[in-house]
């Protein structure tokens, strides 16, 4: 059964998203298919991946037409026929989450969060959601001026976290400091800041898929080793703590969720508590270290969504190692002549 | 003692130990590592400090010092 799959968030970068672990992952499955990916630049550095992604295209922003997104995909769609797109960046969901019916109709299958399901993970109502999984959540306040952040930092004191809507997190000594980072990451990317206790410990993620039933297809547990100062894993070691599979099995039951997600906790060093920092609603770039160990999340799930059968055990070894290294390609400038003038790379081997 | 974590703790020939509830590595000499091999054989620390001072020239207070404490590193860093 030959399938084609359209993936997005192919920016390797140093902030970089899962597309390009997921075609690998994908590629790697034994299954035969056809990956395509959904670019927003010509530099993003998915599109010169040609052993991964067999063809590229560039997409419109998400934040712009609905319509302009929807034609293009199908236009693609018209030369592809795409059977399963896998969303992978958080900014493009809300759009995804509102078109798919209509990619339904036209034969394009997703596994993603509905609304209320995305609504519940929002970082804002993280107190919520710890309790109806079971856990904690490090007190946090939510503030959009210099006025909330002095309010917030006399309320949870020092040290605290300072933390932006969608990246960057820093933990803050002062009230200088934390002035600092308040003015360094709202003017990166905007309002509302999150200040929140400081809760000393490790952190801990957790990748899943649920089915929508709230069933799950797998998961897969790991401590991070090292993080990038965007707060990115960089090295990782894969952990079997029961306890934090039952709690993100409880997440997807209790949530019904959709889809890939990122479960990101932190055991607190006294008490070993489970404390739940964020529920990203997609899969995280380091998705290929559980497909590495058998645990094929993006497999799995292109086989739920085309009707075979599919694997949904969680058993993998603790004690694998990530390690993510920087590399260069050299390409030729006619490759980036092509993607950047017609929007889409040529097929291998033109 | 948490012996279902003692159970689980990966422990190689080089001392190296790796916690896989946790994922935290640690590194023992020599003296750590037997007293580690030893509690995971299930013996108790008055047994452990009976088998080291068989084994190695130290007094009887020098040896119950390093079991005590090696315990009590291991207790600090939940691995026992």
């Amino acid at each position: 059964m030959k399938l084609t799959v359209a993936v997005s968030g192919i920016n390797t970068i140093d902030n970089p998203g899962p597309g390009a672990g997921i075609c690998r992952a994908l590629k790697e499955s034994g299954m035969d298919v056809r990956t395509i990916g959904l670019a927003y630049d010509a530099l993003e550095p998915g599109i010169y991946l040609d052993h991964i992604i067999d063809k590229s295209y560039i997409m419109p922003y998400p934040s712009g037409s609905r319509e302009a997104f929807i034609e293009r995909i199908k236009d693609i769609h018209s030369r592809e026929s795409i059977d399963v797109i896998i969303s992978a960046l958080d900014a493009e969901l809300p759009i995804y989450m509102d078109i798919e019916p209509v990619l339904k109709d036209i034969g394009i299958k997703m596994l993603i969060p509905s609304k209320e399901m995305f609504r519940l993970r929002d970082k804002l109502r993280l107190k919520e959601l710890a309790e109806k999984i079971g856990v904690k959540a490090p007190e946090y306040m939510s503030c959009t001026s210099l006025a909330d952040l002095h309010n917030a930092v006399n309320e949870l004191g020092f040290p605290c976290m300072v933390k932006g809507p969608f990246y960057e997190a820093y933990k803050a000594n002062s009230p200088g400091e934390a002035e600092g980072y308040f003015g360094k990451i709202a003017a990166a990317w905007g309002y509302p800041i999150i200040v929140q206790k400081f809760i000393q410990g490790d952190e801990y993620d957790v990748i899943g898929c649920g089915d929508g039933n709230g069933n799950d297809i797998g998961v897969f547990a790991i401590r991070k080793m090292t993080i990038t100062k965007l707060g990115k894993v960089w090295n990782a070691v894969s952990i079997r703590n029961e306890k934090l599979i039952e709690a993100t099995k409880r997440v997807v039951k209790g949530l019904s969720w959709r889809g890939g997600f990122e479960f990101e906790v932190l055991l607190e060093d006294k008490t070993q508590e489970i404390y739940v920092l964020e529920i990203n609603p997609r899969f995280p770039a380091w998705v290929y270290f559980p497909a590495g160990c058998g645990i094929n999340l993006p497999a799995r799930m292109v086989q739920l969504l085309t009707g075979q059968d599919y694997d949904t055990h969680s058993d993998y070894k603790s004690g694998k190692l990530m390690i993510r290294y920087t590399n260069e390609l050299v390409k030729d400038i006619s490759d980036f002549e092509q993607i950047s003038t017609f929007g889409e790379t040529s097929e291998k081997g033109e | 003692m948490d012996k279902d974590k003692l159970a689980v703790l990966a422990v190689s020939e080089s001392g190296f130990i790796f916690d896989p509830v946790t994922g935290h590595s640690y590194t023992a000499n020599a003296t750590g590592l037997k007293i580690l091999e030893l509690l995971k054989a299930g013996k108790e620390p008055d047994e452990i400090r009976s088998v080291l001072l068989d084994e190695y020239d130290s007094t009887e207070d020098e040896v119950s010092v390093d079991v005590n404490d090696f315990i009590e590193n291991l207790k600090k860093y939940f691995l026992i």
